[in-house]
């Protein structure tokens, strides 16, 4: 037995002639959250259903709680809450009876069914809804009784597919702390594409792109990988053309790009944006360099690139370097 | 375990026929045109009734009839028309709807086969058609209830389970239609299709002769359903209706099992 609780090895999944995701592999330990990112159509909707047993996949494993998602569906369907990109609701149901019967087919026992729908209902903040039909509930509340069908059986592993997408602001801020709340004993492995809430709610994150896996790591980690490569902002007057060959041969400057400044008031200064290997320190050598030259200095500044960028060169990596 | 969780997708089934318009206006439908009918037969113009007293009058011998019959097999004829009519309504949003609002994806992650899905399905929509030919019964138990001499109990109750057989084998089917598309308008219509040509296997086969002829009328449920209102039943009636509604979960399952395989 092995102490991971949902392990993916080689997983690719196609249809017909497109590719969905291709040799995806990570491992999630008990009690983590972990967070898939990446962007639309990246195959992360493709994996959870994989892991939910939704959706065969073409090779490779995927084991939940030490079942194979495919040849033990049955057992994996008792240790998952999941909840797909679109909640699974009876729009003529009450939240009550709604989670009520969801609970009666993931097998709970009767005489334990009120008191799993009454948590269920709890977490999530809706029991004062309990006997709202959810047609008529607002989008943030539909999203909770989703969230509320996924936990009502307790499941270790709880799939969560985009749960913040289509919420307002405050919603999402809801929905977020719910999830936060759930962890603990449970595993929780969610997809977004949203780098934010990947590093506001998840232990580690996983990037995928064109469905394969980018990188794994905490988003201390990524953060910290983003922050050892940076680059200055630098607002200058003059003739710009001459400093950029000089720029370039500093040691640590990898890119220098060329823009009109944002002032209006100035359309004659340029903004000089450049990026720097890691851990280089050539600051000095750039304004050295500008001074010399005679340029004015108006501004300079340090980048350091969020997380979003960080997202963007690993996922577009092709157009950086072309 | 697999009993509880056929009952509880059936509960759940009812719940939304009633939740919804669709089957207080079907139902309504059903009484009134079946509620005409039962009327016309009897007492009408052209009623059994009036047919016997005409006859009479006339001095034409029609010998010893049994009106009661004679009126049960015609209101059971009619009702296994309307039923004819109403089953692709009844059965087209079984699985149509559940694809459209993703709830497939709820029962398919769930610890349940499906086979009860299937099952707990078409026993909920065979509820509600039993639930819509209950006056129907009420009106015939007072009618019948005047007869002389009364009516052995046997008759009505076999056409009736026969009645209840057909629906269910037609449901069957439909379900499986539903299972195969996101639109509620298009199940119906093919399923429509597929009944209207159930309907007309005995108008084909008596074009035909020998052996392809016999083995069209025994695939036909109308003819196993006449059996039933005659009150000639064998074995191969059952064996018919209960194939028709093995094969409709049947394939259910598989659809919904394949299109697991092939969604993009």
């Amino acid at each position: 037995m092995s102490q991971k609780t949902i392990e993916v090895e080689h997983l690719s999944k196609v249809y017909g002639s497109i590719t969905a995701i291709e040799d995806i592999h990570f491992s999630v330990d008990a009690g983590e959250i972990i967070g898939l990112l990446g962007p639309n159509g990246a195959g992360k909707t493709t994996t959870m259903r994989i892991l939910a047993g939704y959706l065969p996949a073409t090779a490779g494993t995927a084991k939940i709680a030490g079942y194979d998602v495919h040849k033990q569906s049955m057992e994996v369907r008792r240790n998952i809450g999941y909840l797909p990109e679109a909640p699974p609701l009876y729009p003529d149901m009450t939240v009550k009876n709604f989670l009520w019967f969801v609970a009666k087919i993931k097998g709970i026992k009767a005489q334990k069914r009120r008191d799993r729908v009454y948590n269920a209902m709890a977490l999530c903040q809706l029991l004062d809804r309990q006997d709202t039909i959810i047609r008529k509930l607002s989008k943030g509340y539909r999203q909770r009784v989703g969230i509320a069908q996924a936990i009502v059986h307790e499941p270790p592993v709880i799939i969560l597919d985009e749960p913040t997408v289509g919420l307002d602001p405050r919603q999402i801020i809801e929905v977020r702390n719910l999830i936060k709340s759930l962890a603990g004993d449970r595993t929780i492995i969610l997809s977004t594409h949203i780098l934010p809430e990947a590093s506001m709610i998840c232990d580690r994150v996983t990037i995928i792109n064109r469905g394969k896996v980018v990188t794994s790591n905490t988003p201390n980690n990524l953060q910290a990988q983003l922050e050892s490569s940076s680059g200055y902002e630098i607002e200058v007057g003059g003739n710009v053309d001459r400093i950029l060959p000089l720029l370039s041969k500093i040691a640590g400057v990898l890119r220098v790009t060329v823009a009109k400044s944002s002032l209006n008031k100035h359309p004659e200064r340029r903004l000089l944006q450049i990026s720097c290997a890691s851990n280089s320190e050539p600051g000095k050598e750039i304004a050295t360099a500008i001074i010399q030259q005679e340029l004015d200095l108006h501004e300079m500044r340090r980048t350091r690139p969020t997380l979003e960028d960080i997202f963007l060169e690993l996922t577009t990596e092709e157009k950086l370097f072309s | 375990m697999i009993f509880s969780n056929i009952l509880a997708i059936a509960q759940r089934e009812l719940q939304g026929y009633f939740a919804s318009p669709l089957a207080y206006i079907m139902a309504a439908i059903f009484w009134f045109i079946s509620g005409l009918f039962f009327v016309e037969i009897l007492i009408g113009e052209q009623g059994i009734i009036q047919q016997i007293a005409i006859s009479e009058r006339a001095g034409i011998d029609i010998g010893d009839i049994d009106v009661a019959k004679e009126f049960l097999t015609s209101f059971l004829a009619i009702l296994g028309s309307l039923t004819v009519l109403i089953v692709p309504v009844l059965s087209m949003s079984l699985y149509a709807e559940e694809r459209k609002r993703g709830t497939l994806e709820l029962l398919a992650t769930s610890p349940i086969t499906n086979w009860v899905v299937a099952l707990g399905k078409l026993l909920a929509v065979t509820c509600l058609f039993i639930f819509m030919i209950f006056p129907a019964l009420i009106y015939e138990a007072i009618a019948l209830g005047g007869a002389e001499p009364a009516m052995p109990f046997a008759v009505p109750i076999l056409g009736h389970l026969g009645l209840v057989l057909l629906a269910a084998s037609l449901l069957s089917l439909g379900m499986f239609v539903s299972s195969l598309t996101n639109s509620t308008i298009l199940a119906a219509v093919l399923s429509f299709g597929i009944i209207l040509l159930l309907w007309i296997i005995e108008l084909i086969a008596n074009n035909l002769s020998g052996w392809a002829r016999s083995g069209l009328l025994h695939l036909s449920p109308i003819e196993s359903y006449n059996n039933f209102v005659r009150g000639v039943v064998s074995l191969s009636d059952f064996i018919l209706f209960f194939s028709y509604i093995f094969l409709g979960v049947f394939l259910t399952s598989q659809s919904i099992h394949s299109l697991r395989l092939n969604r993009k």
